[in-house]
């Protein structure tokens, strides 16, 4: 089964739901094509019977994570994560890894300072480990990927102000 | 030695903590791409945390360089590095029978695990600041059987499963010529050339093989590598495409 679609998948609609949250909206629509007869329909809502719905075709729907509505707070960001200007994002299609090796602790986490050029994440395609710098000193905002995520170019990693 | 490519520095140091680390600490002041040979490590390492054997008489060598483009492009280099890996074999022991790659970087031999190649680069936006290329070569010993995982390919030597004896210094230079050919055709054609080749050379392709990340497990039908260096796998529900994973057969 297309798992690794699937965990992209999971990760594309956490994002959204992220999206929600921060926007102080009350739904969010879109619509993914990857090909003839296979698309993926999102809809993201904080209200109502159905808080997350997906439709995948033909793949059998994942079962996505809970979106949980949670009290939004900055309503004046922007609609995508990565425009933010203290945005990271990913310079490869690949996983992400926050530690350095398993049971090893984070190389960051939300609250710490960083200084320009601190390995913030590793994201590895093709068994190359790409260590991800921290564009400029500053202090880690948010962590927008989960250990093992899958991430494509330019996904939006951390938030660095 | 079989020669050495030019443009190419070699650095011999008789032990080092790991070759990979030794690169990302002399990266910035290099002038050109450079070869790490060292006699021993004392801290080799493999992929997220793996335990490499590295004993004297093994090759243990990276190459670190400041490769143009961005991070995708550099780590197209893991087929580059398998391909060069592959001929250097090819080469020393003179023919190709028995050799496969499997992917992305792995050089089998007689069915075995002969090498290991770890790419590590750093950097984000535009480009890299540099790559270093990790490749252990079991010339003389392998780890017994039981040191690896469960379900991992069985460890083979050089030496094993051939009888050639080689020094390290002696296959590097057959390793840094191979390399610096599919290194020039990269550079000059892009990934098609390498893709070929490597394709060429691929274990089990056309068979069912399974793909195992840290969160999942995708098996299917062997299908091609992308122009993006990603292994293609059909599926029961449809083409699967990945970056990154653990292959079993």
């Amino acid at each position: 089964m297309g798992h690794n679609k699937h965990d992209a998948d999971v990760a594309f609609i956490k994002a959204l739901a992220e999206l929600l949250r921060e926007n102080d909206l009350a739904e969010l629509q879109v619509k993914r094509d990857y090909g003839d007869n296979d698309s993926l329909n999102v809809r993201v809502s904080r209200y109502g019977p159905a808080p997350v719905q997906t439709v995948h075709v033909p793949v059998a729907a994942p079962s996505a994570a809970p979106a949980a509505a949670a009290p939004a707070a900055q309503p004046d960001l922007p609609a995508d994560p990565a425009a933010l200007p203290g945005a990271v994002t990913s310079p490869m299609v690949g996983t992400v890894y926050l530690q350095a090796e398993p049971g090893t602790p984070a190389f960051v986490s939300v609250g710490d300072k960083v200084a320009e050029g601190d390995t913030l994440l590793i994201v590895e395609a093709m068994k190359t480990m790409n260590h991800i710098p921290a564009p400029r000193a500053g202090i880690v905002r948010r962590i927008l990927v989960e250990d093992g995520a899958a991430v494509e170019y330019g996904s939006p990693l951390m938030i660095i102000e | 030695m079989s020669g050495w490519p030019s443009g190419y520095g070699l650095r011999v140091l008789d032990e080092v903590d790991s070759t990979l680390s030794e690169a990302a600490r002399i990266a910035p002041g290099l002038d050109g791409p450079e070869w790490i040979l060292a006699h021993r490590q004392t801290a080799a390492r493999g992929r997220r945390g793996r335990v490499w054997a590295a004993p004297e008489g093994n090759l243990s060598a990276t190459l670190v360089m400041r490769p143009a483009g961005d991070a995708g492009q550099a780590a197209l280099r893991s087929f580059v590095a398998a391909l060069a890996l592959h001929d250097a074999l090819a080469a020393v022991i003179g023919r190709d029978v028995g050799l496969a790659l499997k992917w992305p970087n792995d050089v089998l031999l007689n069915g075995g695990k002969i090498a290991g190649i770890l790419l590590e680069s750093a950097g984000a936006g535009r480009g890299v600041a540099h790559l270093a290329i990790g490749i252990g070569v079991n010339l003389a010993a392998a780890p017994a059987p039981e040191a690896v995982e469960p379900g991992a390919v069985r460890p083979v030597s050089l030496s094993g499963e051939t009888g050639i004896a080689i020094s390290p210094v002696e296959f590097l230079g057959h390793l840094a010529t191979a390399f610096d050919h599919w290194e020039r055709q990269f550079r000059a054609h892009g990934f098609a050339p390498v893709r070929v080749g490597w394709l060429g050379r691929a274990a089990r392709l056309g068979e069912v093989i399974t793909a195992r990340t840290g969160t999942a497990e995708t098996t299917g039908t062997f299908e091609t590598v992308d122009g993006e260096g990603n292994l293609v796998l059909k599926t029961a529900a449809g083409r699967v495409s990945i970056p990154a994973a653990d292959i079993y057969f």
